[in-house]
Formats: structure tokens, C-alpha cells, sequence
């Protein structure tokens, strides 16, 4: 590994820079991420900037159960990060599609569309989840950089059975 | 509670021979009206109890009929809901878009979910379905069900 390879990986474990997309969420979720850059919270204290385009990011963090109308979307986004990138699937939306789960106009969970890394409970997660989730990802990285890559901890996608429940009859 | 300045009983004697009138609530006036009268009662409204601002316009499929209710108000406070039953093998109404600017994008919003004709529309593109959408299905119709044959749009089938 040459000095610059050591350099930027050094540089990006100390300082990841993480930006937001919203999927169709309901807007909780992305306020609780903002509530983690506040003062109150300050993730800039640990070099976390969040940033306006998925270009310049390492981490991307997805609200929601990704509408259909988003999933293209949010797949082009994903795509223009440059590599290494990660993706953490914030709430229960992201997990697996939440309250919406089964609706006509979602995909149920970000790992339909898109590779995740790390799923934070909660509806919506607290400040410092998110936090821990991005430290926790961080972990991620350090472990990829000594394996050389994401590939020795790829599995099998496993498929959740979707369960149809009958709509409801309409008594007129 | 102030008394809005629109008494009910304007809206009687401007749109009491287009339909029933009927005073909901202090600051609201219901008027069951029919699909073919409905421009005129829009007219009337506008012109004779200065409804200048459409709130919104709102569908609802009731199990036997659609029911669409635009809401009217203007600078007096009052709501004035036209109130038209669609029938649901013909739906059909005609536009409002061209009298009313705003009501443009609810009816492309409305035939996108239940799937009313609003005749002489401009422009009655999809607005929140996604555009890979198949036609004729709406989702906000209570007798619609989703086909697991079909592809409904959004991930591009070799992701998932
Ligand atoms: S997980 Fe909860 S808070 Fe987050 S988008 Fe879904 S419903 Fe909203």
C-alpha cells in the first residue's frame, strides 16, 4: 500500500462525510439527522460532515421505504457515489418498510434497490443511534480496508416473504 | 369565533336552484350539486360570493360512487364545498382548470389515484404515480387489488 493510499484511508476513517436522502419518509427521520448535526449533538466533533452531494460522499444514509417512483432514483444516487462507499438504512421504514410495508407505491426497504451495510432500529432512531450507526460503520470500513474490499462479508441476499393481506370488503 | 362575512343565506339565493344547501358548519356551507352544473356553480361562486381561492378539491371512492367536493373560499373566510356524485361506470366530469387555474393539478392528482376523466383537461399526464405505472390500475379505488403478475414500476427488475 502506497503513502497516499495510507493517507486517504487514514483521512477517510477520521473524517467520513455523510449525506441524506430522503426516500418517501416521513420526514422524522431526516429531522432526527438534522437533530445529530445541532449543537446539542455535534457530530462534527468527530470529523462527520454532512454533505450536499453524494459525489463528494462516503456514507449515505437513506430515510424511508423507498417509493417506487424514488427506487430509480435513489439507485442513481447510490451509483454516482465513487467507491468505497456505505450505505446505512436509517428506522423501520429503511429496514423493512415500516408502516408502509405492503402499500401499492413502495418497494419495502432500501435493500430492495441498494446494498446496505447497516440497518439502525427505531421509528424514528435517535440522534445518537445514528451516530453509533455511523461509528459502527466505521468499524465497517477499517475491517474492508484490511480485507481489501467489501467481498468477504457478502452473502446471500435473503428474499422476506411478503405477507398479503386481503384488502378489507367495502359495505356501502 | 367571529361571524364569517358571508351569511348562508347568500349562498342560498346564489346557489340554492343548483342543489341542496346545506350549513355544516359555522364557517362552512355544503352544496350537493350535479356534474353538469357544476362550472356554472363554480361561476357563481366566484362571481357573486367572491370565492377567489380553491383550498383543494377532494375524491372519494364511497363504495358505490365517487364523491368529489371542490372547496371554495374567498377573503370572508367561508368554505363553500360543490359537492358532485360520479357514477362509477362512467366517470367523468367536465374540467374546471380552465375557470379555476389552481384546479389543474388536483385533477391530474385525482385521475391519476381513481381514475375520474376530468373532460377537456389540457395536460392529464401522471402526477404521483411513478411513470412506469401500467394503465387503468388505481390504487386509491376501493374495488382495486394488486396483481402480482404485474409489474407495478419502480426497481428495475434485475435488482430485485
Ligand atoms: S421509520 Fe418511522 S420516523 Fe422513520 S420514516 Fe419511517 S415512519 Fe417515519
Amino acid at each position: 500500500m502506497g503513502l497516499s493510499q495510507r493517507l486517504v484511508n487514514w483521512a477517510r476513517i477520521k473524517s467520513p462525510w455523510i449525506t441524506l436522502f430522503n426516500s418517501g419518509a416521513c420526514n422524522a427521520c431526516d429531522i432526527e439527522v438534522i437533530a445529530a448535526l445541532t449543537p446539542r449533538f455535534d457530530v462534527e466533533r468527530f470529523g462527520i460532515l454532512a454533505q450536499g452531494s453524494p459525489r463528494h460522499a462516503d456514507i449515505l444514509i437513506v430515510t424511508g421505504p423507498v417509493t417506487k417512483k424514488q427506487a430509480p432514483r435513489l439507485r442513481r444516487i447510490w451509483e454516482q457515489m465513487p467507491e468505497p462507499k456505505y450505505v446505512i438504512a436509517m428506522g423501520a421504514c429503511g429496514a423493512s418498510g415500516g408502516v408502509f410495508r405492503g402499500l401499492y407505491h413502495v418497494v419495502d426497504g432500501v435493500e430492495n434497490v441498494i446494498p446496505v451495510d447497516v440497518f439502525v432500529a427505531g421509528c424514528p432512531p435517535r440522534p445518537d443511534e445514528i451516530i453509533n450507526a455511523v461509528v459502527a460503520c466505521l468499524g465497517l470500513v477499517k475491517e474492508d480496508l484490511a480485507h481489501g474490499g467489501k467481498e468477504w462479508r457478502q452473502k446471500k441476499p435473503t428474499v422476506i416473504p411478503r405477507v398479503e393481506t386481503p384488502p378489507k370488503e367495502v359495505t356501502a | 369565533m367571529t361571524e364569517p362575512a358571508l351569511k348562508p343565506d347568500a349562498v342560498q339565493d346564489a346557489l340554492g336552484d343548483l342543489g341542496t344547501v346545506e350549513t355544516v358548519r359555522w364557517n362552512r356551507v355544503k352544496v350537493s350539486t350535479k356534474i353538469e352544473k357544476v362550472r356554472e356553480a363554480i361561476l357563481r361562486a366566484q362571481s357573486l360570493l367572491a370565492c377567489d381561492h380553491v383550498v383543494q378539491i377532494s375524491a372519494v371512492d364511497n363504495g358505490k360512487s365517487f364523491e368529489l367536493i371542490y372547496h371554495l373560499t374567498g377573503p370572508h373566510r367561508m368554505v363553500i364545498a360543490l359537492a358532485i356524485d360520479i357514477p362509477r361506470d362512467k366517470p367523468e366530469v367536465p374540467t374546471t382548470s380552465d375557470i379555476l387555474p389552481p384546479a389543474g393539478i388536483y385533477e391530474r392528482q385525482i385521475h391519476d389515484l381513481l381514475g375520474i376523466v376530468f373532460r377537456g383537461h389540457p395536460d392529464l399526464r401522471r402526477i404521483i404515480l411513478n411513470e412506469d405505472w401500467p394503465a387503468n390500475e388505481f390504487p386509491l379505488r376501493k374495488d382495486w387489488k394488486m396483481d402480482p403478475n404485474k409489474f407495478y414500476g419502480g426497481v428495475p427488475p434485475e435488482v430485485k
